[in-house]
């Protein structure tokens, strides 16, 4: 008789305590929170497109030390290669390519912009940061580190990578 | 739920034993570690970037990235965790009610031992093979790995500095020795791949350290260690580290006799989780560096 009242209780009482516990749990109140929710869910976009290039491709491009500044391998991904530019063992500045497959929105700032650097789009980038884009495709991009660095100093290393031979990339 | 990568961030503590630990460092590495928390906080720093809607779009592909467990980053997370052997309760106890007191060494000998050497020699050259596979795991530079760790360890700087610094002075010169370079390479000359087995940080991370079987891993490590053991040599000579001095830069808020170094490096080891704070440091610049430079 008692087993039988259990048996009939048990699953509402499991349900209200797992309803209890879910509805107890802490929300998620950063602006941030639905970015990972989308960014975790199931069949969510990959951050880095399948097809994007390997970031390998892109070391052969980058500006060599020169002129007192090293240039120091950062970070090699899929889809993204970064150097750091250091003087007197200082950062002063990032360089990058990107693949921009993964980041398509990436493309709207240089369709917004009429400037142009070695003949290719460009457009001033956050982080303190210029770009240009290769073949509409690959994002170069110089950034400030310190303030010592200038624009001028951006546009100067932009022109010093390899952009004719990024550009015949596949 | 495992927290986010912006939890992770906001919710780095500014003050306790770990961060203490830490600026009493900063002689040996000055001005690199300015304990930098809060995720918005940290793109803004690290970009020099102040405008709210650029933020983030930043932080939002830097939550991407981190997410997408392909590109290695909860890995490196889950590594610098792991090797972490922190009991948070020790360092808890240690410290309430001591606010504005020492704390007194001596009132924990009996909750604390100090490992024997072969431990303790273990210990050390897995957490830098740790710091080897994380740098990769974060940074990519697939390859002749520790080449290019070397010229990369060259240019550490900021957190990533100060963790090598905390990784030589906690874990190498206070429970070591100024000898301990030496002690670790000539331990592992003598080790057997089931010696290594039985080591509790080694079992932590065995599955992510290259090198297939024990003995494999073995070589790996001592490998590894001797690579970077000239680099280590120098940081320690160039910067005249010794256990003394390191000690003494504690002594203000732990109270240490000079006869007690290798319960103070115990004590060091369960309260503090130096190795998981400044990597999820190190973890979130680089994805702010790469989430700034894509968009």
């Amino acid at each position: 008789m008692i087993f039988r009242r259990l048996r009939r209780i048990l699953p509402a009482f499991l349900l209200a305590v797992l309803l209890l516990v879910t509805s107890c749990r802490a929300q998620d109140t950063s602006p941030y929170a639905k970015t990972q929710q989308e960014s975790t869910q199931r069949g969510a976009t990959p951050a880095v497109a399948r097809k994007a290039e390997q970031g390998s491709s892109f070391n052969k491009f980058f500006p060599k030390s020169a002129d007192g500044y090293q240039v120091v391998a950062a970070q090699e991904k899929k889809g993204f290669a970064e150097y750091k530019l250091n003087k007197g063992g200082k950062n002063v500045a990032m360089l990058s390519i990107n693949d921009i497959t993964s980041t398509p929105t990436a493309k709207d700032k240089y369709q917004n912009s009429t400037e142009k650097i070695a003949g290719y789009p460009a457009a001033e980038a956050p982080g303190k940061g210029t770009g240009i884009l290769v073949n509409n495709r690959y994002q170069v991009k110089v950034a400030s580190r310190d303030d010592s660095f200038t624009k001028n100093d951006r546009v100067a290393w932009l022109q010093k990578f390899n952009l004719s031979g990024l550009a015949q990339l596949k | 739920m495992s927290k986010t990568i912006y939890q992770l961030v906001d919710e780095l503590p500014t003050g306790g034993l770990t961060v203490m630990s830490l600026r009493a460092l900063d002689f040996a590495v000055p001005g690199e570690w300015q304990n930098l928390v809060g995720f918005d906080n940290t793109i803004r720093a690290v970009t020099g970037e102040t405008d709210p809607d650029l933020i983030r779009q930043i932080g939002e592909r830097a939550i991407y990235l981190y997410n997408d467990k392909s590109q290695g980053y909860q890995t490196a997370l889950w590594l610098y965790q792991t090797v972490d052997s922190a009991s948070s309760a020790l360092g808890a106890a240690a410290l309430a009610n001591k606010v504005g007191e020492k704390i007194p060494l001596l009132g924990f000998l009996g909750n604390i031992t100090p490992k024997a050497d072969k431990a303790q020699t273990i210990d050390l050259a897995v957490k830098l093979v740790v710091e080897l596979v994380a740098f990769c795991q974060i940074n990519g530079i697939p390859g002749d790995s520790i080449g290019d760790f070397l010229g990369a360890l060259g240019d550490y700087s900021g957190e990533s500095l100060m963790r090598m610094a905390a990784l030589v002075c906690f874990d190498g010169l206070i429970p070591l020795g100024p000898d301990f370079i030496q002690m670790v390479l000539s331990k592992f000359n003598n080790m057997s791949p089931q010696e290594l087995e039985q080591n509790q940080t080694f079992k932590g991370v065995n599955d992510l350290i290259p090198g297939g079987n024990s003995s494999g891993k073995l070589g790996f490590i001592n490998e590894s260690f001797s690579s970077v053991s000239g680099w280590m040599s120098d940081f320690v000579n160039s910067r005249g580290l010794t256990p003394n001095n390191v000690a003494k830069n504690l002594s203000s808020f732990i109270d240490v006799a000079d006869d007690k170094l290798d319960y103070l490096g115990a004590f060091l080891d369960v309260s503090t989780n130096y190795y998981e704070h400044t990597g999820i440091q190190t973890l979130a610049r680089r994805l702010i560096e790469r989430a700034v430079a894509e968009i």
